[in-house]
């Protein structure tokens, strides 16, 4: 008797290979950068056939653009998890959560992290258009779970969400993605003061 | 820049190769602004710059060079409009700089729009190279900002990602604003990032009295 694989079913294959190919682009692009990734790298690096590529994505871009949008994708469900368990918490608290859940997204997801805050800015105007949009639906995010008061400049939302994504993007650029939950202390306080008046502190 | 006369004019011509230089930067940068990086082709930054093609390989070897050069110089002339207004109020408190240094930066790229296209827009688009250029030159605010930065009120220290987060944030937002084409509007945003700035330090009553005395 031949000893035959265990059959899956074949849209698990598919969807682990093209996992693999995401990962892939997503490694190779932290290691040398997004302008030096080839597809042959690709290829070898996630054990799949050339045209197994090339049936899924039409070339790099599209492929780097879905690692994008898979790691946005699950940073987001981790941030949402993360603030399924919230109760009544003050806005002070859910800000913490959220701040700490993308923290920690980072810093268990380095490679990835990298491609979206440090690579897909500058890998051409579609990637760019890309981090654009996901910025601007952060900006909301936060506009919506501010807490109500008037007198606050109408771009501060803007200024926070950009300045965040600075300082992470820093870190993971600099190395330390590992390290991304050191910075929580310091950038809830950068995202929530604005908020409060001084003599409330 | 204006092109220099014809003929004999007695120009040394070390005098002329930096006139033609900067001219092909100039023409470059509104080129750029008015069709895009992709689109900027050689021969119409040497019709802009009036220098023609063999000279413009004689000062750079490619567009990309001469897109390098531009985006240095363009940097240069922010900083050093910004860092010149802070020199004038020098002997002023911290919050009287950063005014005064947030009110030039706006104000340049307000007056001179193709200058916020290449530094925060359509020469974001070039490629890495250009990206890590704009990274260190954004970095290169932040000892501006925090000089003489006062501790805050509630005592202690504001912490180093702070003064990095404030002016990384006031990129983004004016990033944004040039990305939609509205980098003529920024000066109005005057306001609300001296607010921001000022924020971190003085907390935000502070903040805003000194912001409503004008």
């Amino acid at each position: 008797m031949t000893t035959a694989r265990p059959q899956l079913p074949p849209e698990f294959v598919a969807a682990h290979k093209r996992r693999r190919m995401v990962d892939a682009m997503a490694e190779l692009c932290a290691e040398q950068g997004y302008e030096a990734t080839k597809i042959a790298d690709v290829v070898r690096t996630a054990h799949v056939a050339r045209k197994t590529l090339y049936d899924n994505f039409s070339g790099k871009e599209e492929l780097f653009l879905a690692a994008f949008d898979t790691t946005v994708a699950d940073g987001d469900a981790a941030v949402a998890e993360a603030c399924e368990s919230l109760g009544d918490d003050t806005w002070e608290e859910r800000a913490e959560a959220v701040l700490r859940a993308l923290l920690e997204f980072v810093a268990a997801h380095p490679a990835q992290a990298r491609l979206c805050l440090v690579e897909a800015p500058a890998a051409g105007a579609t990637s760019a258009a890309r981090y654009d949009a996901a910025v601007e639906t952060y900006i909301e995010h936060l506009r919506r779970a501010a807490p109500p008061g008037g007198g606050r400049p109408a771009t501060l939302e803007e200024a926070l969400v950009g300045g965040t994504l600075w300082v992470v993007q820093r870190q993971v650029r600099n190395g330390g993605a590992e390290e991304a939950l050191d910075l929580l202390p310091e950038l809830l306080e950068f995202v929530i003061s604005p908020y409060r008046g001084v003599g409330k502190r | 820049m204006d092109r220099l006369p014809r003929g004999r004019h007695g120009l040394s011509p070390e005098f002329v190769a930096r006139n033609q230089r900067q001219r092909l930067i100039s023409a470059l940068i509104l080129t750029l602004a008015d069709v895009g990086y992709q689109k900027t082709t050689v021969s119409m930054i040497g019709r802009r710059a009036a220098v023609s093609k063999s000279d413009f390989y004689k000062h750079f070897e490619s567009k990309d060079e001469c897109f390098l050069a531009a985006y240095d110089h363009a940097i240069d002339r922010l900083r050093g409009a910004v860092i010149e207004a802070c020199a004038k109020v020098d002997g002023e408190a911290w919050p009287a700089r950063v005014r005064a240094g947030i009110v030039a930066l706006l104000g340049l790229l307000s007056a001179e729009p193709a200058l916020a296209a290449i530094l925060l827009a359509e020469g974001l688009r070039a490629g890495r190279g250009i990206y890590d250029r704009y990274q260190a030159a954004v970095e290169s605010f932040v000892p501006l900002l925090r000089r003489g930065a006062p501790e805050p009120p509630g005592g202690g220290e504001v912490p180093p990602a702070t003064d990095e987060a404030v002016v990384g944030g006031i990129a983004s937002l004016l990033s944004r604003r040039a990305i939609a084409g509205e980098a003529a509007g920024l000066a109005a945003l005057t306001p609300d990032v001296l607010e921001f700035a000022l924020t971190p330090h003085l907390g935000t009553e502070a903040a805003r009295r000194i912001i409503s005395a004008g």
